[in-house]
């Protein structure tokens, strides 16, 4: 039986030699000292031994030996653990490392040792992927044994993915002092390409999270993300689960070929994040990719309803965020939200048209006040409370603002009342001449139904067509026109800022001679010595002496 | 369904009697006597004709339109709606093939050059009289007056119509109708062809008596009547040549003669009576016959040297010039007014968005209007738009605003404003002069008394220099020195200026100013322009000094650039914009205080009121950026605001725009400096409370003013930092109240300013009240009182808003949908332009279509014809051969039986 293994086993074996012949030139390249070239030589010698007789298999703990010990060399211990690979991977390809049977115990003796050895030599590659020099080779490693044992090892030609393993190669990327060039190498390389890799890895994912023994997973929450953020192509169809890391099982029906079942399991990974306790940037950063890569993962949306309706409560831009995932799950997964419009309308703080999510939040506050549908006296309390906010922002936002309240008043004419209203019966107009007004408009008001918006007036937007800058008071005027547009294309106004805005004007060459004040003012620091002339502003605050 | 062709054909030979049961021999012999059959075979032809022609689908056409009404013309139309295309085709072939043999014949003959000599052709012709009427021709086409202009005097010949003379006593004038040249041209399809000719013979044979009669009687009379023509237009045209001579002649002699007195009168004009008569001898330039002499004497280099002299001396003398009416005091005042006042409304028209215009004619300002107008929407397109997909915008978004722009402004516009540019120019250049002369008052205000007094800064004096009496003092050590180089850049003038005190620093600049002053040297303009330009460095660079420099030097520097910019707008504007780039770009966020007085320097040199300027808008808008984007955190911060604040304020002085980055930042101050938090915030403007709290613990006992140097970032001992506390908040306070006065006509001035009520009442309440500083106090109380008041007003005069007083739109009228009488075969395009391009691309494409069908119909016939040609040459060919062979044949059938016989013979002969 050994006798028709072993040409099998040679064969691969020299495949393997082969190809693994680069990483031993490059360790010798690497080690020119002739007492390196001897440790090598001899650990090529070990290993070829092992090859030459089972009985020789006692070099495998020599070899291990040189591994660990923790020599001044330690170009050594990485060569002897790629020899240790191939011995390992040679031995799991002739089958030497499970038992058969009608094995005499001697047999099964030298297998249990034999696998033994193996599983410590793995726990010591996992070991060295948390090391920075040595992640990258351990991490290669790894998926190669990894490999070969899901290739090999498996009972009666069963499909047997080593979940064990690849959940210990899992764990120890996620540990918070693990390497970062070693993670992402993983979650490039392996995750992203290998559908099989992705399956096990969210799998493990998951159970790490939730492992009871896992005494601080919140600490693991920046690695996680990391691994998890990576992810982003999510498969649409069962064609797509093509690409396998181990041979894939023949029959058709196991879990790694269901769409179902891949969902589950980013699902669960997901919701095992999300339940950790982060800080408001990792939630800002879930939310970010939110609709794109994350809600396409979940089965059930409805499970993400919780953390983005917290995030939406927190208020501030972590809410303008959650509102894609929200909308997203409106749009598409029919979900139906309470008092949505009285919360979209309570985002409209002070902050807002000062904050850099703006555009963000101006498009989806077009797509959600795009219904011609809506009532009046809702679409009016967001054009009334924008305008009110117009008063103290940045000219960036009024301009962005302005032809948005255009838009809106061309699609709901009864909110053009806000631009003309006139006093039809006579006790009106004597009651405006005798006592003025205030305006209706209550800015306290939560709900947007009541507010009165629509009983009020747009002084803002009139005060606002006396702005300093001309391109925003000109801009302003359109209210104040007739409406002969038909909409403003929203885009064009909304990314805007004062750097661009100075810029633009500034790289304008001057063409016109520009004016000059025709009056040379007499004082321009000090004071006045004529005592009938007043003052100018800056004299009468400023100390100048 | 109609009987077969054959039966039919049968049925009309059987009616016409052709084919019928045999007639018997009675009959024949009958017919036969009676000469019937001669009658009958003729009959029977025309009868065969006509049912061939009928039986033939393709020998008529009947046209679809008959004629609609009656016409009488002298054309004879025998059956207008029935044409013969096979005939019509025939002929034309005909022609075709005519033409074709033609070409042939010529082929290789004739070269392409066609003699169109006149009468070269012409048997009938005389040498003489060919070359009479080449000659005659010749001259008419060199003559540039029109053949028919009447005023002409001298007539090339008579009118002619057609070549045939007008006059009344010519042959009888034909009916225009019965022109030639009014008959179709296209005779292929035209039945009338025969008639035609036939007519035409009617109308010479009409003609012919008469004409011919007439033509002989009238040959003899024209020849001889150009002959005259000609030889009268000779002498005519010698006369006027003389005529031309003897005037020139004239003027001649009269020129001599003014030019021999011309010394005199130099001398009478230049007051240098006295000029030796040898020198003025030369001096005459004229055709003198002296000259002549002259020049070829010896004295002919002192006589080119005198020449030259003379000429300098000409165009260097000075013009004599209009002088001014001295005016009176009244009139002095009253246009310095009217100027002022129109300045006063330039700037009006400007803060509305009007562009100031600088020619004053009413019609050229409207345009102006028009022209800024639209400018100013489009910059809204191009001008926020920075980002490159806002690129996009101005065409997508904007159409309107670009529509109206680019339609009306193309090519004419351009070109108008181009000009405008050109006159602008022309009248800076004025005003530049102008403003030097102003300058001399400006700098001779700024000269001190003893300078004044010294000739070397009276401009316009070259006179030289005698004893210059120091001034008593001179300088801050008394050593100043009276003569700089002009700086040519910053460095420059920091390496002139070394040595020397700031305080005399406005000297060096009045002596640099009138030591260059424009007037002296064309080289000064440029010199100064650069003075200046490094002066526009030098104050932020005084500022930044870490000894607080003089305000006062600082003052009277801005103010010389300010007067200097009269003079270079331009340059002065760009370096200006520099700076302010160079705040934008490295430090937008904390400026330092070089940059906050270069900002108050933009605010005086220009005009900020306008709607739009170079300078002033992109000033205002850092000042908003860092307003708006900066935490304040430490107290420079905050008065670093405060002094923005204040610039933005004073900016808006005229035009009081409203800039919500400023109430932002004086409301944000306010409540950061209260001494205790507001439990809640009123209105929304963004507050950001800083990390270290600035909150005022304790009131000062002396107040003090901000300087411009808290703005800098330091340290203050804690006793100082209540100071400038205390005195931040009463700048804001007082600058609050500015606010309110700028703004207080704004129909949201309730919105704007009940906010800073409410935080006023907080600073008034009893929590904070006691640690505020007496003066705060009693103005807090102030300015409470005054926006109460000003917000009940403001609650009084509150109307809802009316802003679409439009008169509604039209509706747009567009091509009408209905058309009374439509004819699908005409065109009802409104469209003028598109109408006409579609008839022209409709004749194209006729056009297109009847010459390829020509050249299609020549090279069918050129190929029909070529291989008829060659059928013939084959056959000629053949019959050729076929005789010879048969020749041969014979000849040799000949030999053969002679030969035959010749052996017959032998053999009977050997027999």
């Amino acid at each position: 039986m050994p006798g028709a293994v072993a040409p099998a086993g040679n064969s691969a074996k020299r495949k393997r030699i082969s190809s693994e012949k680069k990483p031993i030139k490059r360790a010798r390249s690497e080690s020119s000292e002739s007492g390196e070239e001897d440790g090598q030589a001899q650990i090529l010698l070990l290993e070829n031994e092992i090859f030459e007789s089972k009985k020789n298999y006692n070099n495998i703990t020599t070899l291990f030996e040189i591994c660990t010990r923790d020599n001044e060399d330690p170009d050594d211990s990485v060569v002897a653990a790629i020899s240790l690979c191939r011995v390992f991977a040679r031995l799991l390809i002739s089958g030497e490392l499970s038992a058969k049977s009608g094995m005499s115990d001697k047999e099964i003796v030298v297998v249990r040792w034999l696998k033994e050895r193996y599983s410590e030599y793995k726990q010591f590659l996992l070991g060295l992927l948390v090391g920075e020099d040595t992640s990258a080779t351990a991490l290669t490693l790894c998926m190669r044994l990894l490999k070969i044992e899901g290739d090999n090892l498996r009972n009666a030609g069963e499909y047997n993915f080593p979940s064990r393993f690849l959940g210990g190669i899992v764990w120890m990327l996620l540990r918070p002092e693990s390497d970062a060039d070693a993670r992402t190498a993983f979650t490039q390389n392996f995750v992203e390409e290998y559908d099989d890799i992705r399956f096990y890895t969210l799998e493990a994912i998951k159970n790490i999270l939730q492992d009871e023994e896992n005494l601080n997973p919140n600490e693991m929450i920046n690695n996680v993300l990391d691994m998890l953020v990576g992810i982003e192509s999510v498969p649409e169809s069962h064609e797509e689960l093509e690409d396998f890391y181990v041979e894939p099982p023949k029959k058709k029906s196991n879990v790694v070929f269901s769409l179902l079942q891949h969902k589950k399991r980013a699902q669960g990974a997901w919701l095992a994040t999300m339940g950790l306790e982060m800080d408001k940037e990792h939630r800002k950063t879930i939310l970010r990719i939110m609709a794109d890569s994350i809600a396409p993962w979940f089965n059930q949306s409805e499970l993400l309803m919780d953390f983005l309706s917290d995030s939406y409560d927190a208020g501030g831009s972590m809410s303008l965020l959650a509102l894609s995932g929200i909308f997203y799950l409106i749009q598409e997964k029919n979900l139906d939200y309470p008092a949505f419009y009285r919360k979209l309308y309570s985002l409209l703080d002070p902050e807002i048209l000062h904050s850099k999510h703006r555009s963000r939040f101006f498009r989806l506050l077009d797509t959600f006040l795009g219904s011609t549908h809506l009532p009046a006296v809702l679409v009016a309390s967001f054009i009334k409370r924008l305008a009110r906010l117009t008063l103290h922002a940045p000219p960036s936002g009024i301009v962005a603002v302005v032809p948005w309240i255009y838009n809106l008043l061309k699609k709901h004419p009864t909110c053009t009342f806000m631009i003309h209203r006139e006093a039809r019966t006579a006790e009106e107009k004597e009651m405006l001449q005798k006592e003025g007004m205030d305006d209706p408009f209550m800015m306290d008001e939560e709900d947007p139904m009541e507010t009165k918006a629509i009983q009020s007036s747009l002084w803002e937007l009139v005060t606002l067509q006396s702005h300093y800058h001309p391109n925003v008071a000109t801009l302003a005027k359109i209210i104040s026109e007739q409406f002969t547009k038909h909409a403003y294309n929203i885009e064009d106004f909304l990314d805007h800022s004062y750097g661009s805005m100075l810029g633009s004007e500034l790289s304008k060459e001057v063409k016109k001679i520009p004016v000059v004040e025709y009056e040379i003012p007499k004082k321009i620091f000090m004071k006045q010595a004529d005592a009938g002339v007043e003052d100018s502003l800056l004299v009468k605050l400023w100390d100048f002496n | 369904m109609p009987p077969s062709q054959l039966k039919r054909l049968k049925a009309s030979l059987r009616e016409q009697g052709l084919v019928g049961p045999q007639q018997s021999k009675k009959q024949r012999k009958l017919n036969a006597q009676n000469g019937g059959n001669k009658d009958k075979r003729v009959g029977k032809k025309v009868a065969l004709d006509g049912i061939r022609e009928q039986f033939n689908p393709f020998e008529f056409k009947l046209s679809g339109k008959a004629p609609k009404f009656e016409v009488t013309t002298n054309k004879v139309k025998s059956n207008p709606s029935v044409r013969r295309p096979g005939v019509a085709k025939a002929m034309a072939e005909e022609r075709l093939t005519k033409a074709y043999e033609m070409d042939m014949q010529r082929r290789k003959k004739v070269g392409g050059i066609v003699d169109k000599r006149f009468g070269e052709n012409d048997p009938s012709m005389a040498p003489e009289e060919k070359m009479l009427e080449r000659f005659a021709l010749e001259n008419q086409r060199h003559h540039k007056h029109s053949a028919f202009d009447l005023e002409d005097d001298e007539m090339p010949g008579e009118l002619t119509h057609m070549g045939q003379s007008l006059s009344l006593d010519g042959p009888p004038l034909v009916d225009d109708f019965d022109e030639t040249d009014l008959e179709l041209s296209d005779a292929e399809d035209h039945p009338s062809d025969e008639e035609r000719q036939a007519r035409k013979r009617r109308r010479s044979q009409g003609l012919e008596g008469g004409e011919e009669e007439e033509d002989d009687e009238q040959r003899p009379e024209r020849k001889k009547s150009k002959q005259e023509v000609m030889s009268e237009l000779i002498a005519k045209s010698k006369m006027h040549k003389y005529e031309r001579q003897a005037a020139k002649d004239d003027d001649e002699d009269l020129r001599e003669e003014l030019d021999k007195e011309m010394p005199d009168i130099h001398a009478l004009l230049r007051d240098m009576g006295s000029k030796p008569a040898p020198i003025s001898a030369p001096e005459v330039v004229g055709m003198n016959p002296e000259r002549a002499a002259l020049l070829n004497g010896t004295d002919k280099i002192k006589f080119d040297k005198e020449y030259d002299l003379r000429l300098r001396q000409m165009a260097q003398d000075a013009r004599s010039k209009p002088t001014e009416r001295s005016k009176t005091e009244d009139a002095k005042i009253e246009q310095e007014s009217r100027k002022l006042k129109q300045l006063e409304a330039k700037r009006l028209r400007r803060m509305e968005g009007n562009l100031e215009s600088s020619d004053e004619d009413d019609v050229a300002n409207d345009e102006n209007v028009d022209e800024d107008v639209e400018e100013d929407d489009f910059s809204l397109g191009s001008g926020i738009k920075a980002r490159p997909s806002m690129a996009e915008l101005g065409v997508e978004d904007e159409d309107d605003f670009l529509l109206d722009d680019n339609l009306i402004a193309s090519g004419s516009d351009l070109e108008e404003m181009s000009d405008e540019n050109d006159s602008e120019q022309d009248d800076s250049d004025r005003e530049a002069e102008a403003e030097f002369d102003k300058d001399d008052d400006f700098l001779k205000g700024l000269l001190t008394e003893e300078e004044a007094k010294r000739p070397e800064f009276l401009t316009g004096a070259n006179a030289p220099i005698s004893e210059p009496e120091l001034p008593v003092k001179n300088g801050v050590g008394g050593n100043l020195a009276y003569t700089f180089e002009c700086p040519r850049s910053h460095e420059h003038l920091l390496k002139i200026t070394k040595g020397v005190a700031l305080v005399d620093l406005p000297t060096v600049v009045q002596r640099i100013r009138a030591l260059y002053h424009p007037k002296l040297n064309s080289d000064n303009k440029k010199k100064l322009r650069d003075f200046t330009l490094s002066l526009v460095d030098h104050i932020p660079y005084l500022a930044n000094q870490p000894v607080q420099p003089l305000f006062s030097v600082l003052e009277t520097l801005i103010r010389h650039i300010h007067s200097l910019a009269k003079i270079y707008p331009l340059e002065i504007a760009n370096s200006f914009r520099a700076h302010l780039e160079e705040l934008n770009e490295y430090r937008s966020l904390s400026p330092n205080p070089g940059d906050l007085v270069v900002l108050t320097a933009i605010g005086t040199i220009f005009p900020t009121s306008d709607h739009f300027h170079q300078v002033v808008t992109p000033a205002v808008l850092s000042m908003g950026r860092y307003l708006a984007l900066k935490i304040p955190q430490t107290l420079s911060d905050f008065a670093t605001g405060a002094y923005l604040v204040t610039l933005c304020l004073s900016y808006q002085s005229f035009s009081k725009r409203y800039a919500p980055e400023l109430i932002n930042f004086i409301e944000n101050t306010l409540c950061t400096l209260a001494p205790k938090k507001l439990a809640k915030l009123p209105g929304s403007f963004p507050y950001h409370e800083p990390k270290v709290s600035v909150r005022i613990e304790a009131s000062p006992k002396a107040t003090r003013r901000l300087a411009l140097y808290d703005c800098a970032p330091q340290e203050f001992s804690e006793k100082d930092e209540e100071a400038l506390k205390d005195a931040i908040l009463n700048t804001n306070i007082a600058l609050l109240e500015a606010a309110v006065d700028r703004w207080v006509a704004k129909p949201s001035f309730t919105e704007i300013f009940e906010p800073g009520l409410k935080i006023l009442q907080h600073l008034s309440s009893k929590n904070c009240r006691p640690k505020l500083s007496s003066v705060n106090q009693k103005s807090i109380v102030k300015l409470t009182q005054k926006l109460t008041t000003l917000l009940q007003t403001a609650h009084l005069n509150r109307r809802p808003l009316t802003l679409h007083h439009h008169r509604p739109l039209a509706i747009k009228t567009s091509i009408p949908k209905f058309e009374e009488t439509f004819n699908p075969d005409k065109h009802y395009d409104v469209d003028r332009e598109r109408a006409e391009a579609a008839k022209l691309r409709k004749e194209y494409k006729q056009e297109k279509k009847g010459a390829m069908r020509e050249l299609r119909k020549d090279a069918a016939v050129a190929a029909r014809e070529s291989l008829r040609e060659k059928r013939e040459r084959d056959a000629a060919y053949e019959k050729k051969y076929k005789r010879l062979v048969a020749e041969i044949q014979g000849e040799e059938g000949k030999e053969q039986k002679a030969y035959e016989r010749e052996k017959e013979w032998r053999k009977k002969g050997r027999k």
